[in-house]
């Protein structure tokens, strides 16, 4: 049973309080002699030199049960022993005696007091009578001195001992509850300093580190139980940090990967309550894997739904753009045939002496054809509304178009490689869209190599694994392709006159082309870019000028899991 | 001599109509009448019985293959052969295009040459080229 009294100090203050008036007894008593105040003195001094020692000795030996009753009988002694020596055995200086009981009953042992009443009646008891009070006229007045330091004695230290008693009793049964909904309660929870060291630890959390007891699992550290996971050790020190330096309480999220479950901390301050420094940190945690799962399946779902209404409206988008393409091209191109037929009127009307007549009707022709051509291209652009994905054998389908190339190519003097690393490599995609996209690139790459000596045009197909972040690939659910995913790429290289870094990146703008007007719309590419994003997958370009250049194009390998195959 | 190819060509462009008409009629073949609307048209193929009709599609009041189901519908103009020349052809087989709606093999996207459109009407007409 510990008291909260600092015994020490009270200790100290009322032997000072014992000395304080016992001196003042004896120095203004009129009826001393000089020697007994010499006696007096000297008691004083005595008294002041253990008192003296007694500040000296530290704190903790005062809790040590023999040394406090063995200190307050040695001065239940000492006060009659200086009453005899000043010569004040028949004076009142007794009711000193008093302050001892009060030292006694801090102790709150009833037992320590009565031996202490009974020792100190002995010898002042002993006193009296060997000086002679206990017989002669007064003796009735000296003899009830006795019962009377007992009875006070006993009913001053019962007053006390009960009252602390009591307060102990209540103190107890307090913490008796408070000890009950620690250990009952659903969280975890525990106290800890600011080097994470364990002050405090519930059942339910000893348990759930794998300990036995409350006792193997106090004064250990955060970085024992977290054994090796640093980051972990980290964020947790950072956050109890922090509540002493705010001195508030904070909250986090985190995830204990053995058990597979997720907490919600809370970590309050414990203050000091004289100085309201924090002295600790106590934390609770409550499972809360069953909400973070809901949580997860809701943002799921509502990520679903998200894709599939961004995708009907995708559609509907691309259906309200066909139809406007219609309109558009058929309000250009009625216009061009009127062009068209007044060309013919004028070239078989106007007088052909002059030269230049027809070659600048000849021009018109040719500007009309421009525009007709360009309306052609954003016609197809924008039909691509109705096209079914499902999975394609990919070898069939490139030899499929490379045959469709043929001629062209052989007429400029292409030669074709061929590099399929599996026979059954399948894509998930649209026959015609994949054929449009690698027509073009086909169509690009004779064109570029047009002029050169080598002509080569390697047509590479093989399987991947996605290993880094880049365009479309990575970790967010916008991403195509997750790391760790597998992707079939198909290369279409070429050794021709390569592409400049600087126009690198415009090749897949619309209308941007190195070809005269005549030869190109510069829709292509941007077709190409277009029907990926419709795949889902990705083309990529690297070149070198004078050397030739790569185009990459990644499919899925199976189409993904969202219902609607119509894109 | 053989008469002229009667011509009715139905087109809510006037312009069109005009120069169609201008151009056709300088080869010395042609005769050509005009309707710009499809129900001035059906009138006439009903009155005038063309050797062809050229028809557009997308006309204001009726599109073009209303009017060559109703041609179809009468006697007198069921067997006269159409060719639909309209800005909406891509010349690609994308599986939604009006080509195929129509089930009819004569048409010419705009803009045509003369040249072409000639050639087409006397293919049709299996005649022989001048």
């Amino acid at each position: 049973m510990t008291t909260p009294f600092p015994r020490k100090k009270i200790i100290f203050l009322v032997r000072l309080a014992v000395i304080i008036t016992t001196s003042y007894f004896i120095l203004f008593s009129p009826s001393a002699s000089i020697e007994s105040k010499t006696y007096g003195y000297i008691f004083i001094a005595v008294y002041l030199l253990t008192n003296l020692i007694v500040a000296h000795i530290p704190e903790k030996y005062f809790y040590d049960d023999k040394l406090f009753y063995g200190l307050v009988l040695s001065d239940s002694i000492l006060l009659p022993a200086g009453i005899y020596f000043s010569g004040y055995v028949g004076s009142d200086l007794y009711l000193m005696y008093f302050f001892i009981v009060l030292l006694t009953t801090m102790g709150s042992r009833f037992k320590y007091l009565m031996i202490n009443i009974i020792i100190f009646s002995v010898i002042y008891g002993w006193l009296l009578y060997k000086n002679g009070y206990l017989a002669g006229p007064a003796a009735l007045s000296y003899l009830i001195r006795i019962p009377f330091i007992i009875v006070i004695a006993i009913f001053f230290g019962y007053l006390v001992t009960t009252r602390l008693k009591d307060k102990d009793r209540r103190l107890g049964e307090a913490r008796e509850r408070y000890e009950q909904i620690v250990q009952a309660t659903d969280v975890l929870m525990c106290i800890v300093d600011n080097d994470g060291k364990f002050l405090f630890a519930n059942q339910k959390l000893v348990k759930f580190y794998g300990y036995k007891d409350e006792n193997s699992f106090l004064g250990l550290t955060i970085s024992r139980i977290y054994n090796g996971d640093e980051t972990k050790v980290e964020k947790f020190l950072r956050y109890v940090r922090s509540v002493y330096q705010n001195n508030d309480m904070v909250q986090y999220e985190s995830y204990d990967k053995n058990h597979g479950m997720w907490f919600a901390n809370t970590l309050s301050p414990i203050r000091d309550p004289s100085t309201r420094d924090v002295i600790a940190v106590c934390i609770i945690s409550k499972d809360i894997t069953d909400r973070i799962e809901k949580e997860k399946k809701l943002t799921d779902t509502v990520e679903l739904l998200r894709a599939t209404r961004d995708q009907l409206i995708q559609k509907d988008k691309m259906a309200a753009l066909g139809r406007m393409a219609s309109g558009i091209a058929h309000e250009i191109r009625n216009p061009l045939e009127i062009i068209y037929m007044g060309m013919d009127y004028l070239e078989n009307n106007l007088p052909d002496d002059k030269p230049d007549m027809s070659e600048s009707i000849e021009k018109i022709f040719n500007a009309v054809n421009r525009a007709d051509n360009i309306i052609k291209n954003i016609l197809a652009f924008s039909r691509q509304t109705v096209s079914k994905i499902t999975q394609l054998p990919l070898n069939p389908l490139l030899d499929n178009i490379l045959a469709l190339g043929k001629p062209k190519l052989e007429k400029s003097g292409v030669s074709i490689r061929r590099e399929y690393s599996d026979k059954s490599l399948e894509v998930a995609g649209d026959h015609t869209m994949l054929e449009q996209v690698f027509l073009n690139l086909i169509n690009n790459a004779a064109d570029a190599m047009k002029d050169c000596e080598e002509k080569i045009l390697t047509v590479r197909a093989y399987k991947q694994l996605v290993a880094e972040i880049g365009y479309k690939t990575g970790y967010r659910r916008v991403d195509f392709f997750s790391v760790g995913d597998e992707m079939v790429v198909v290369e279409i290289s070429d050794t021709g006159k390569g592409i400049p870094e600087e126009t690198l990146s415009k090749i897949f703008e619309p209308f941007y082309t190195t070809k005269p007007a005549n030869e190109g719309t510069g829709l292509g590419l941007s077709l190409a870019h277009m029907i990926m994003e419709r795949l889902s997958g990705t083309i990529d370009v690297e070149s070198l000028e004078n050397q030739g250049t790569t185009f990459f194009v990644r499919l899925q390998p199976k189409s993904k899991i969202i219902d609607t195959k119509e894109v | 001599m053989t008469r002229n190819i009667k011509v009715l060509t139905i087109d809510d462009e006037a312009d069109f109509c005009f120069f169609v008409t201008k151009n056709l009629t300088q080869e010395g073949m042609f005769d050509v009448i005009i309707a710009t609307s499809g129900k001035e048209g059906i009138e006439l193929a009903k009155n005038e019985k063309p050797d062809i009709i050229l028809l557009d599609l997308v006309m204001p009041d009726m599109p073009g293959e209303d009017v060559a189901a109703a041609l179809k519908e009468h006697a007198a103009t069921a067997n006269i052969p159409i060719l639909f020349i309209t800005a909406l052809a891509t010349n690609d087989d994308t599986g939604d295009s009006k080509e195929n709606k129509i089930g009819n093999n004569y048409i010419l996207p705009k803009p045509v040459r003369t040249k072409k459109l000639i050639e087409t009407i006397l293919n049709i007409l299996r005649k022989p080229l001048p």
